[in-house]
């Protein structure tokens, strides 16, 4: 009994690490920037893709293919950042959402024409197979390997915008944009940078979600609507809310399936609303 | 003859359509000052967001050190030495006290250690969050920050409005200082015309965003019917709250 609860905990625990890697570029985005970024799901999609071809096209080891889907993912942001999100900034919220969402559609079409529309496996290394058993629970090692890396992204992440000039810089544009500027502080980039660094982290997380989730052209859709539970409930532009977040979304969605099939993946949205209710700016939102 | 330090020929500026500033022209020299004079909404702040690059020109154009910069973003002229501290004041919030004033530095003679020794206040609020200040503070660590980026020229909103009497006293010595002593250019904008007077050689009255008058500060300080004329009675000194 205890056995199973902690290994549920445990799967809950490593789904809502994969969750946060997700989703935080898009709390940082929505958070720091004020842009609603729909695709942010589809960036996720392109760096899953980018694993997927470089391991089977190119014969690269796993591990040497994440920091790929890193870089490409937050490059190929940029380029929509400086083309068709900037000129956005200063539009409705309802203009942001038709573009990204539009992006969205866009970016599913084209990957089922080059990869079709099936469900797209990869070979994970022999060292991430398999189970390590602690006192007669076992753990998974891919799920250990997810939990480290969520560990070690929250750790530089919120070093990086606490304790870094670049993160101060962030900070400060976005607490008064006009006066960061007349300081000399260049927001634009700043905000690119900020840009390409979410994207690129979304980008990690779909190479990372192809052994838990698969990868097929609806990643976009399917995991956009986990992405905006975890940045609603950890609040707009906090890193440790979104691990929080995506940690306690991760539990009771595999919790829920586990003890209340016939709720299946209703019960998260039943955590949402009761959450929103009793703290309607997320968990350690300001804003 | 040196191209002056700062210089607008008949600056035309607004927001958006409406135009505010209307034929505006200046020269400052190097270790130049200048008060800008004149009632509520005439347009003294909009000159300051014009030479920093916040407003729509619409004719006419800003130089620095003989380059024109009419058309260049506002963060490109802070790096090029315009410093500007903003009448609203806008500390970062999020911000400690001392990465507000390092988080847009830049290397010269003004580094943490020089503005503690100007403002030691500030030493002791360090760590504070930039938004759990007195308003006195907050102006300190305006003016404080604006000079970590070493500017050559100070543009100053409306520094002393608000503040009590000692504290006006310690940021008019600093502002004195700044000019007289390190030969940093100045731009004060003020209600109080004495004050302001007092600290410039120069002054510029303005009037509904064209110049009223301009000439030597020593000559607009005798000319009382002037003042009342295009300022107002302010000229007690005392900074009124508002
Ligand atoms: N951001 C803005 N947008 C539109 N109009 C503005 C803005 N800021 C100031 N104004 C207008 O410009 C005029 C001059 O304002 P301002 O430069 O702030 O005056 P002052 O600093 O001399 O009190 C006023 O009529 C004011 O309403
Ligand atoms: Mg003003």
């Amino acid at each position: 009994m205890t056995t199973q609860i902690v290994g549920i905990l445990f799967d809950g625990l490593a789904f809502g690490m994969l969750l946060f890697v997700l989703s935080v570029g898009l709390s940082v985005t929505l958070g720091l920037m004020n842009f609603i970024n729909l695709a942010h799901g589809s960036f996720a999609m392109i760096g899953g893709y980018v694993t997927l071809t470089l391991m089977r096209e190119g014969g690269w080891p796993f591990l040497a293919t994440l920091p790929a889907a890193f870089v490409i993912t937050a490059l190929i942001s940029v380029a929509f950042e400086r083309t068709l999100f900037r000129r956005l900034y200063r539009s409705t919220a309802l203009n942001q959402v038709l573009l990204t969402i539009g992006l969205v559609f866009v970016s599913a079409a084209i990957a089922a024409y080059f990869y079709g529309t099936v469900q797209q496996p990869i070979q994970v290394p022999d060292y991430l197979r398999g189970s390590h058993e602690i006192a007669g629970v076992s753990f998974a090692t891919y799920r250990l390997f997810l939990l480290v890396v969520a560990l070690f992204l929250v750790a530089l992440l919120i070093g990086g915008l606490e304790y870094t000039r670049f993160g101060a810089r962030i900070r400060a544009a976005v607490d008064d944009q006009r006066m960061a500027r007349g300081l000399g502080i260049d927001v634009d980039s700043v905000f690119a940078v900020t840009f390409a660094l979410g994207s690129g982290l979304a980008g990690l997380g779909g190479a990372l979600a192809i052994e838990i989730v698969g990868l097929d052209p609806s990643f976009g859709f399917h995991y956009l609507v986990f992405m905006l539970i975890v940045v609603a409930v950890g609040g707009l532009g906090s890193v440790g809310g979104s691990f929080a977040a995506a940690a306690l979304l991760g539990i009771f969605d595999v919790a829920g399936k586990y003890y209340v099939p016939a709720l299946g993946s209703f019960l998260i949205y039943i955590v949402l609303i009761v959450l929103l209710f009793v703290r309607p700016r997320g968990l350690f939102g300001k804003r | 003859m040196a191209d002056p330090l700062l210089s607008l020929k008949n600056v035309q500026a607004g927001y958006g359509e409406s135009i505010v500033l209307d034929g505006i022209s200046l020269d400052i020299e190097e270790d130049g000052s200048l008060s800008v004079l004149g009632r509520n909404g005439v347009g003294k702040s909009t000159l300051l967001l014009t030479i920093m690059g916040f407003t729509n020109v619409s004719a006419g154009t800003v130089t620095w050190r003989g380059k024109d910069i009419t058309g260049w973003l506002p963060h490109k002229r802070a790096r090029a030495g315009i410093g500007w501290v903003s009448q609203e004041r806008d500390i970062f919030p999020s911000l400690t006290v001392e990465e507000n004033l390092t988080v847009a530095a830049s290397p010269g003679r003004w580094d943490l250690k020089a503005v503690y020794d100007l403002f030691p206040r500030l030493a002791e609020r360090r760590t504070n969050m930039g938004n759990h200040l007195s308003g006195g503070e907050q102006q300190m660590l305006t003016i404080a920050r604006t000079l970590m980026t070493n500017p050559a020229i100070l543009l100053l909103d409306e520094p002393l409005e608000g503040l009590a009497p000692i504290v006006v006293e310690e940021l008019t010595a600093a502002i004195e200082r700044m000019n007289d002593q390190e030969k940093m250019a100045l731009v004060l904008v003020e209600q109080h015309a004495s004050v302001a007077l007092a600290l410039t050689e120069q002054a510029l009255v303005i009037e509904r965003g064209a110049a009223a008058w301009a000439g030597a500060s020593g000559d607009l300080v005798k000319d009382q019917a002037l003042i009342d004329r295009y300022i107002g009675l302010n000229l007690t000194g005392q900074a009124k709250a508002g």
